[in-house]
């Protein structure tokens, strides 16, 4: 019905990391810290 | 008890309910300075009864009423739970079940009076001071503390004892309504306790001599009291599912009838759950708990953390780690309940390796204790190698990939009754499959990326990888609920379960009693030589943090006092459905 499964699988992959990721940087922006400004030496 | 009665004992109630309030709200309103600030007792003012230790006295007494209070208010929380599960599936076994968990608490509930009016005679006695001011900061409220031990009290016994009498149809509904107000008086209660001890750790309402400068209700929302309340909750969720889980195992292997142990392994199971559900959240109520000692002082956060207690953490990790093996291993044995269960079973192996690595990761710690000689061949006190683990990037990745595995254990048995018939079930699957394997590496890469960034970045990643947990098991539920819609079920074999898995589920209760006898004692410990944090000092001889072996003979002796009186309790239960055989007929009459 929705395709070959290992295409759902690549795309849930895309999908999952996209959110994940979107997730991720609003969580650490919400908290005052700005991904891109965080690498620096410990 | 006739139904009359009962409606007659329940109107009493919702009329002492509704007058409590306006009790609070008389407390609060009461804001006079009446002190010029904290006693400050000195040495002779302490009582010293035969050479008793008043610390180990109270301690005992505290850590006790504690256990028992967690697991009589916990138990009619999830009771009513099932109850409504019962009227939702119309499923007996429920209804049976509650009643059962009921059954244990009634007798745990006048031991947990017991022990708390020990305690209050051995604070009064050993410590006059300390209750004489507390009382002048909380009045009125130590009043409504008393009259909602009675109102509970008197709830549990008519939620229970109206058990069968209110059993079918609109009765059912007025009977969970019972249930529903004994939570709330339960849950009631242990806010009001939680203020003073919270209060007694971040001091509110009163000035930096003590004088009361606010009202009651400002001395109980102080900053530690909400992280408190809600790590207290979840944890006497997870710890009172243990307590009734290790009662099923205890009665699974008693039973002999193939139907009673039929029932008492849905017990276990069921049991299991709900600790694991409990327990589930609680690493995150921890660290919200902590984070807030931390922001309340910095002093108070390090000396937990960075100092003589951060060791027991450690031996912390070691519990909770045996708590997760011990989960797990009892979700796995159930496999073999199910007849597709060996199907799972090649997986276990792999789950296995993660959380017996987390739990690796999460004992390693980041200093060791060495002797000089020791020192000089390791070059530092740190370990080349296993020194980066022992920091909390590396051991917030473990946790959380311990918590995702755990969850895995449970999908696995979930499903290992049930057959999707929905014709997109393949790529479901592949959507699972593909949100563990990209939501896993997102715990990992937030850990790794910890080790690259500033403290306050370090701290900061835990969320994301927090959130992560939750979202996986979140978003697995709902793909798997739509999934499993008409799914074909297969039955499962209650009762076909080894009896070496039963002794997994007595492990979780004992390493559920030890923890909490262990982390309460940290946090009671953070005060150092305090009463009341800068408020009230300790002048009494005991007015030190013992050593760390002390410390654990102490909570290794009560829990084991603790488990003594459950096997009594549990016994107890067993006796009361105990009928003697009629006696037999003489031949000659």
């Amino acid at each position: 019905m929705l395709g070959n499964k290992w295409v759902v699988f690549v795309v849930a992959l895309v999908v999952w990391a996209a959110f994940f990721y979107s997730m991720d940087k609003f969580i650490m922006e919400y908290q005052g810290l700005p991904v891109g400004a965080d690498m620096m030496p410990v | 008890m006739k139904h009359s009665q009962t409606l007659a004992a329940t109107a009493a109630l919702a009329a002492i309910a509704f007058i409590l309030p306006e009790i609070a709200m008389a407390s609060g309103e009461e804001v006079v300075s009446i002190l010029e600030g904290a006693p400050k007792p000195s040495r002779g003012d302490y009582p010293v009864i035969a050479g008793i230790s008043a610390r180990t006295i109270a301690w005992s007494l505290a850590q006790m009423h504690l256990f028992l209070a967690a697991f009589v208010l916990a138990v009619p929380l999830f009771a009513i739970s099932t109850e409504m599960m019962g009227v939702i599936t119309k499923d007996d076994r429920y209804d049976t079940m509650s009643r059962e968990f009921m059954k244990i608490t009634m007798a745990a509930y006048s031991l947990t009076a017991l022990v708390g009016g020990g305690l209050l005679l051995a604070l009064l006695v050993f410590y006059p001071h300390l209750m004489g001011y507390m009382i002048k900061v909380f009045r009125g409220q130590m009043l409504i503390y008393a009259a909602l031990f009675g109102l509970e009290s008197i709830t549990l016994y008519i939620y229970f004892y109206s058990w069968d009498a209110l059993r079918r149809g609109n009765r059912k509904w007025f009977h969970m309504s019972i249930g529903l107000v004994l939570n709330t008086v339960g849950l009631t209660l242990m806010f009001v306790a939680n203020a003073w001890t919270s209060f007694m750790m971040s001091p509110s309402g009163v000035d930096a001599a003590g004088a009361i400068t606010g009202t009651v209700w400002e001395a109980t929302r102080n900053p530690l009291w909400n992280p408190l309340n809600l790590h207290r909750f979840l944890a006497n969720i997870a710890y009172g599912g243990a307590i009734v889980g290790g009662y099923a195992a205890y009665m699974f292997l008693a039973e002999k009838r193939a139907e009673a142990k039929a029932h008492y392994d849905w017990m276990g199971y069921t049991s299991n759950f709900i600790a694991i559900i409990g327990f589930l959240p609680l690493p995150f109520a921890g660290y919200w708990l902590m984070a807030e000692i931390y922001a309340y002082s910095q002093q108070m956060g390090i000396t937990a953390m960075g100092g003589i207690l951060a060791w027991l953490f450690i031996i912390q990790a070691v519990l909770i780690g045996t708590i997760m093996l011990a989960a797990n291993y009892y979700l796995w044995s159930g496999l073999m309940r199910t007849d597709r269960g060996a199907e799972y079973a090649k997986y276990v192996k792999y789950i296995a390796v993660v959380i017996v690595g987390g739990f690796l990761v999460w004992v390693t710690p980041h200093s060791l204790v060495l002797t000089p000689s020791e020192l000089q061949v390791l070059g530092g006190t740190n370990h080349k190698v296993l020194g980066p683990l022992g920091i909390m990037p590396a051991k917030n990745t473990a946790v959380n990939l311990m918590l995702v595995m755990t969850f895995l254990s449970f999908q696995m048995f979930y499903r290992s009754s049930r057959v999707a018939t929905v014709s997109w079930a393949k790529q479901g699957n592949m959507v699972i499959i593909a949100l563990y394997v990209i939501g896993i590496a997102n715990i990992v890469g937030a850990g790794i990326y910890g080790y690259f960034t500033p403290t306050v970045y370090k701290v900061g990643a835990s969320v994301p990888q927090v959130t992560t947990t939750l979202m996986i098991i979140v978003a697995s539920v709902v793909i798997d609920v739509l999934m499993l819609r008409g799914a074909k079920t297969e039955k499962v074999h209650w009762g076909r379960m080894s009896e070496r898995s039963q002794y997994a589920l007595f492990v979780l209760p004992v390493a559920f009693t030890w923890l909490m006898g262990l982390m309460g004692y940290i946090r009671s410990s953070l005060r150092t030589n305090w009463h009341i944090y800068t408020i009230m000092k300790d002048n009494s001889s005991e007015a030190y943090i013992p050593t760390i072996g002390e410390a654990g003979n102490t909570i290794t002796a009560i829990t084991l006092g603790f488990m003594a009186i459950m096997v009594f309790v549990f016994w107890l239960s067993r006796l009361g459905a105990t009928k003697q055989s009629e006696p037999k007929q003489e031949a000659s009459s």
